[in-house]
């Protein structure tokens, strides 16, 4: 009971998070066909802002919106500044991975100069611990692991049943066409990246809440969300949802029985397997084309 | 600097035919860059001056070779610093707890490196552009991991200190100011060129070309992508592995910040700023932007801030880079003169 209920509740926790930087990532693949490498930094400029903002005086309840949406400028003028003007460009994926990861640097290394290199901690979401099937477990990752799948639903809900949402797909799909027929791309695309930029801001407060920060702290969840966009395919935004879930488990149980060593070699041995099967990945059904 | 200009008429020609230039044209530029390089110690007597001439050649022969799977074979493969990491560690456990002799374990270092890049090309063969970019950066991501955890061996976080220095009979490798290291440098820099440049030259390379500008075509030509793009990948890693080999035998030391995102990100700026499938062009980036970041010394931690905006600046503006910009005047000064 204990076994299971430790893979359980770390499977879950583990793939909320994934989850929460995956989409992101999916996101901006799906509807402008780049890739930011700069999700990671992005997170963690997220969890400085919530820092800065209760450490100012404001609380919890006020100051993670603001940060969310303070992120999703910081989303919106990323995009207008290294990515937007390079679109058609004819190694556009390549020319977007340098400058992300140059601006990712650059945030990086400012966020270094501006809080220094000590390690924060922002409040968790609820304080205080429980015990579950005999796990002692704290209030805050039991409310991300409830909160992720409400924000994922909102997500989903957003793209499949209203205008812009819908308009945010017609662009994945079909570029032109969504041109032709009068959708404003150049806003859009903003939009998505301002979207993943929250979405990366709110896994960043997450964390933040539950480990010490770091300016180095986007670094292993970027790889994570890397990770689980090409187990779930990038093509759609489900496929890495389910993913991340997938992968929260599967790290559960290799730790569980394997010990902590073994698991990113574990982890890696899946991601070649699962490549050489079906390179999309495992949820997708159709392909934003492989290149 | 000079040699910027005395190479620039070999690396007019274009990247899409290679072999235009007449090779005989082309190694007496080389030749004539090498002269100018070696005769640099001249100009250059203080120790700091050279050593970032030394690590000017470190970084060109990485950015060189990345440029080969890169440039010329059109594979995003985002773990070519990882192969630089293992050279470094190749040498360093080689060298420092199985005793073997330094040069031994530098071009051991550089077959271990071409055995990694093996491994990680299996899964990458039926893979295209960002699914390529994706696995690359997991293995980098993975190897980091596997020598954070080993730390028995590897010092972990800690990394490793004391590494045994190249020798060279009874010189004292440190004395005249780093003479030595700059010529074993330099020698590095001039066989990986040479290697790189007769490899883009010859069949195989011309063939992964093909590949890379026509896939369909080149393989239906009887090419075989599986075979070319295992062999780019192997000859792009060995020098990049003896790179990292000597890094650790300059340096003295080694750390897993060979795998940071920070320095990936700017030997890439290299490969870009000098302009794709040229092999010179990364060189003379590497000249460039050490060069002005070094000479940024002064602004502490804005410089990596610095050296981010104008990696941007020169991605948004100038897209052929430096190889482009040289290609752009030299075709406006020939045209003048006719």
């Amino acid at each position: 009971m204990n076994a299971l209920a430790d893979i359980l509740f770390g499977g879950l926790f583990q793939g909320s998070l994934y989850a929460m930087m995956a989409v992101g990532l999916a996101l901006v693949w799906t509807t402008i066909g780049v890739f930011n490498f700069s999700h990671g930094v992005l997170m963690m400029l997220g969890a400085y802002f919530a820092w800065q903002l209760v450490d100012w005086g404001l609380t919890a309840a006020l100051a993670f919106p603001i940060a969310v949406l303070l992120m999703a400028g910081v989303g919106w003028v990323l995009q207008a500044t290294v990515v937007r003007p390079l679109i058609g460009r004819a190694n556009l994926v390549l020319v977007v991975v340098i400058t992300t990861l140059a601006a990712g640097s650059l945030i990086e290394n400012g966020v270094l100069e501006l809080w220094g290199p000590r390690s924060k901690q922002i409040p968790p979401l609820v304080a205080g611990n429980a015990m579950l099937g005999g796990v002692g477990v704290s209030l805050h990752q039991i409310a991300i692991i409830v909160v992720t799948p409400i924000i994922l639903l909102a997500l989903w809900l957003f793209l499949n049943r209203t205008r812009l949402g819908l308009a945010l797909r017609a662009v994945a799909q079909n570029e032109d066409a969504a041109r032709l027929v009068g959708l404003n791309v150049t806003m859009l695309y903003g939009l998505a990246f301002a979207i993943a930029a929250s979405l990366a801001a709110l896994a960043g407060i997450f964390l933040g809440g539950y480990r010490f920060m770091t300016p180095v702290m986007g670094a292993d969840p970027l790889l994570k969300a890397l990770i689980v966009v090409v187990f779930g395919g990038i093509s759609s935004i489900s496929g890495p949802i389910f993913a991340a879930y997938l992968i929260g488990f599967f790290e559960a149980i290799c730790s569980y029985y394997f010990g902590l060593y073994w698991t990113p070699a574990l982890l890696f041995a899946a991601l070649i397997l699962t490549l050489m099967i079906k390179p999309e990945g495992i949820f997708a059904s159709r392909s934003r084309g492989l290149a | 600097m000079s040699v910027i200009e005395t190479s620039a008429p070999t690396v007019s020609a274009p990247p899409r035919a290679p072999g235009r230039t007449p090779w005989m044209t082309e190694l007496a530029g080389a030749l004539v860059g090498l002269l100018v390089l070696a005769l640099l110690p001249l100009v250059v007597g203080d120790a700091y001056g050279r050593h970032v001439l030394i690590m000017v050649f470190i970084y060109a022969v990485v950015a060189s070779n990345w440029d080969l799977s890169l440039g010329y074979g059109g594979v995003f493969n985002f773990g070519h610093l990882a192969l630089f990491g293992i050279g470094v560690y190749a040498y360093s456990l080689l060298t420092k707890l199985a005793m073997i002799d330094p040069w031994v374990a530098l071009v051991a270092s550089g077959v271990i490196a071409v055995v990694a890049a093996v491994v990680v090309t299996i899964p990458i063969l039926r893979l295209k552009g960002i699914y390529i970019i994706l696995v690359t950066f997991g293995f980098a991501q993975l190897v980091m991991q596997v020598i954070l955890s080993q730390s028995d061996y590897t010092g972990g976080t800690q990394g490793i200190v004391r590494i045994p220095g190249l020798y060279w009979f009874d010189h004292n490798m440190v004395r005249d100011a780093k003479f030595a290291y700059f010529y074993i440098a330099l020698a590095m820099l001039a066989l990986s060129t040479l290697f790189l440049r007769v490899f883009v030259r010859s069949r195989t390379g011309k063939s992964v070309v093909a590949l890379r500008d026509n896939e369909e075509y080149a393989v239906s030509r009887g090419v075989s992508l599986v075979r070319q793009r295992m062999i780019t990948l192997a000859a792009s890693a060995f020098f990049t592995g003896i790179a990292g080999a000597f890094y650790a035998a300059y340096q003295r030391n080694a750390s897993v910040e060979v795998f940071g995102m920070s320095l990936a990100t700017i030997v890439l700026s290299m490969v870009l700023l000098g302009g794709t499938g040229t092999i010179y062009g990364a060189i003379i980036a590497s000249f460039v932007l050490t060069v002005f970041a070094e000479s940024m010394a002064d602004f502490g931690a804005w410089r990596p801030m610095i050296t981010a905006v104008l990696i941007i600046v020169v991605m948004l503006v100038y897209p052929g880079g430096i190889v482009g910009m040289l290609k752009a005047l030299w075709g406006l000064a020939t045209r003048r003169r006719a």
